[in-house]
């Protein structure tokens, strides 16, 4: 599955393996996972695997929620991100996906079949742990062969399977070391071969680029989205960079006490936040409150702000967010724009972009221009503020 | 300036310590080699002691009773210690997780208290069921009983410097509880668990003080026979046979550290 010419080979290998072990046992698919001993075509990836949760609940002690009430449906050949502050309980999801902890209460579906009561062990799904969690007394080799060993794999498709692994990820050298001679972002990329090895159902990750400096952890984001692509895996990415979660996913689930806030694709999570926590945790600092509002306007600390109709939404109630990008300064706008008056107060240069914090009505508002052929806005500037009626995004609190 | 005094000042001491601890044992190992039999005045080298101990039938089987008896207790020691070292390190989040500091009380006690008190339990429970006959038997047991606490501490630092999430790497990469054991858990401890059976088997050599209360007529260790030999004064051969277990010991307490150490890295 690695490489383009094994691919058929291991194709074929699964179906026959996989139609001889139906002809002797039990097609049951929960019957045939009892038992973890020889049966290595069982856990062989066929197809990518879909995720249900349904009504999961996990405590801890007696006051600490960590999981309350979730719902939730992952497609198969997904890169799926769970999102959210540390303690959100994003990572206890995702333990529970690994079988590593167990649901007070919920089901958890992967491909259809129930799994919750199912050990680890037995789980096809593997995890990329955040400490990557590799064997210091085996060798390089010996790590990635692990899972492929405790299946009761031979030695020889062992050693095929390490060589093809390794090459894919690019680290063919370095499978014979020890793996205390390897630098973070070699364990990190061993670790996340140690389980694609054991072509899992789903792949686990639990924040696997937090402990690498920022180059290399922008280089193995565009990485492991590309793997995954190319395998057609199902991946659970957990992260409490949003940034990170935009760049790889498909879709993102913003998680906040236990609760998931929002479910979207990572545009419709940044432009159409749910809810204020969502759009604060997606890094939007203007938000106004809203004192009044109608089927096309609104009144907020800002004055009255004129709103595209189709944005619409119920709550009467909430906050109005201005993203900082769609702001126009000093620009020759249409009437449909609204238009404010503002003064900038502080300057921050980022080189691609410019950022403003400006006073608008007495209140700090944000601003970031692309830093294309345009005169810098100096402190003290009086500015005209132009944004667009259907930049303005209705959030709840 | 005086910086540069209380240094040497505090190197002096450190070479004052090691004569203290090494000089006494380099006498007992230079008068092994004594051609005399005298412990005040050195005539010329000689074998002639050791050659003596290999002829002298107590001494020999006092030698191999030491030697079972720190083998075999050690083996045991390993297996219980090894066992209660995982049970603390699985349980060390547990409410009454403390009250494991009981199995040190071994440790801290006085050893002729804890000799009495074994002696006194082997001879009441020998009278009453014909069981637990001091000898070899009734050494190992009161042996495993003070090499545990040991054992135990040994696996259980190990374990605790491990990352905890190597344990559920292994579930996750579908290892089964006993395959868990026998692929992550004993290779990763394997260095601890040599470094405690050589400690084991160095408490065991030279213990004296529990020995000699627990033991029979018949078991008498190497110290216990020391013990009776040098009632008629230090002969050249007692020294020989010290000679002896300094090395062993030595030797035995290096090994212990060695894979210590490795099992640190």
């Amino acid at each position: 599955m690695f490489s383009d010419s094994t691919t058929t080979r291991m194709g074929e290998s699964c179906m026959s393996d996989s139609a001889s072990a139906a002809k002797v046992e039990t097609p049951s698919p929960a019957s045939r996972r009892a038992d973890d001993v020889g049966e290595t075509s069982e856990r062989t990836r066929r197809e990518p695997s879909s995720i249900e949760l349904k009504g999961l609940h996990k405590r801890f002690g007696r006051d600490t929620v960590a999981l309350d009430d979730v719902d939730l449906t992952i497609e198969a050949g997904e890169f799926f991100t769970l999102l959210g502050p540390s303690g959100c309980g994003k990572t206890t999801l995702l333990r529970i996906l690994a079988g590593l902890e167990e649901p007070d209460d919920g089901r958890l579906l992967i491909g259809g079949e129930d799994i919750t009561d199912i050990p680890p062990h037995r789980r096809s799904v593997n995890t990329v742990f955040q400490s990557y969690a590799l064997f210091p007394h085996l060798s390089v080799r010996d790590n990635l062969a692990f899972g492929l060993r405790m299946r009761g794999e031979s030695a020889a498709e062992r050693r095929r399977k390490v060589d093809e692994v390794a090459e894919f990820i690019q680290l063919g050298s370095l499978v014979e070391r020890r793996v205390d001679q390897l630098s973070g972002g070699q364990r990190q990329r061993i670790a996340l071969a140690r389980a694609l090895i054991c072509e899992p159902n789903v792949l686990l990750l639990d924040e696997p680029l937090s402990a690498l400096d920022a180059g290399l952890r922008g280089q193995l984001q565009v990485e492991l989205q590309r793997i995954q692509k190319r395998l057609g895996m199902t991946f659970v990415f957990v992260t409490h960079d949003q940034d990170e979660a935009m760049v790889m996913s498909d879709r993102i689930a913003v998680l906040d006490a236990g609760i998931i806030q929002q479910v979207g694709t990572p545009n419709e999570v940044y432009e159409h936040p749910r809810n204020a926590f969502v759009a604060r945790f997606m890094g939007h600092d203007n938000l106004f409150a809203i004192h009044a509002s109608q089927e096309d306007w609104v009144d907020t600390e800002l004055g009255r702000l004129r709103l595209d109709p189709a944005e619409q939404r119920q709550e009467q109630e909430g906050w109005l967010l201005v993203r900082p990008e769609t702001l126009e300064l000093n620009a020759d706008l249409s009437e449909d724009y609204n238009r404010l008056e503002g003064q900038v107060r502080e300057r921050l240069y980022r080189g691609s972009r410019v950022e403003y914090r400006l006073e608008v009505n007495g209140v700090t508002v944000m601003a970031t221009a692309s830093n294309v052929g345009q005169r810098l806005h100096n402190v003290g500037d009086k500015v005209a503020v132009g944004v667009h009626p259907e930049d303005l995004v209705r959030v709840a609190s | 300036m005086k910086k540069r005094t209380l240094q040497r000042g505090l190197s002096g001491f450190w070479w004052l310590t090691l004569v203290f601890l090494y000089l006494p044992l380099a006498v007992v190992v230079f008068f092994s080699f004594n051609a005399a039999n005298s412990a005040a005045r050195f005539t010329g080298f000689s074998l002639r002691w050791y050659e003596r101990l290999l002829g002298n039938e107590q001494i020999i089987s006092a030698f191999w009773n030491s030697l079972v008896l720190a083998i075999v207790s050690s083996v045991i020691a390993l297996a219980i210690g090894c066992l209660i070292g995982y049970g603390m390190y699985r349980h060390r989040h547990r409410k009454l997780g403390w009250l494991i500091v009981l199995i040190y009380l071994p440790i801290v006690l006085p050893d002729i208290v804890f000799g009495i008190s074994e002696m006194a339990f082997f001879v009441s429970v020998h009278r009453h069921t014909g069981l637990l006959q001091p000898g070899l038997l009734t050494m190992i047991i009161s042996h495993v009983t003070f090499q545990i606490p040991f054992v135990a501490l040994i696996v259980y630092s190990r374990l605790v410097g491990l990352d905890p999430t190597l344990f559920e790497a292994a579930k996750d990469l579908y290892a089964t509880p006993v395959k868990r054991a026998w692929h992550f858990l004993l290779p990763t401890i394997k260095p601890a668990l040599i470094s405690a059976f050589f400690l084991s088997f160095t408490l065991s050599i030279d213990d004296f003080v529990i020995s000699f209360f627990t033991s029979g007529p018949e078991s008498a260790t190497l110290p216990i026979y020391i013990w009776g030999a040098i009632k008629k004064g230090v002969t050249p051969e007692i020294n020989a046979i010290a000679a002896l277990m300094i090395g062993a010991v030595a030797l035995a307490a290096m090994l212990s550290l060695l894979f210590n150490r490795q099992g640190q890295r």
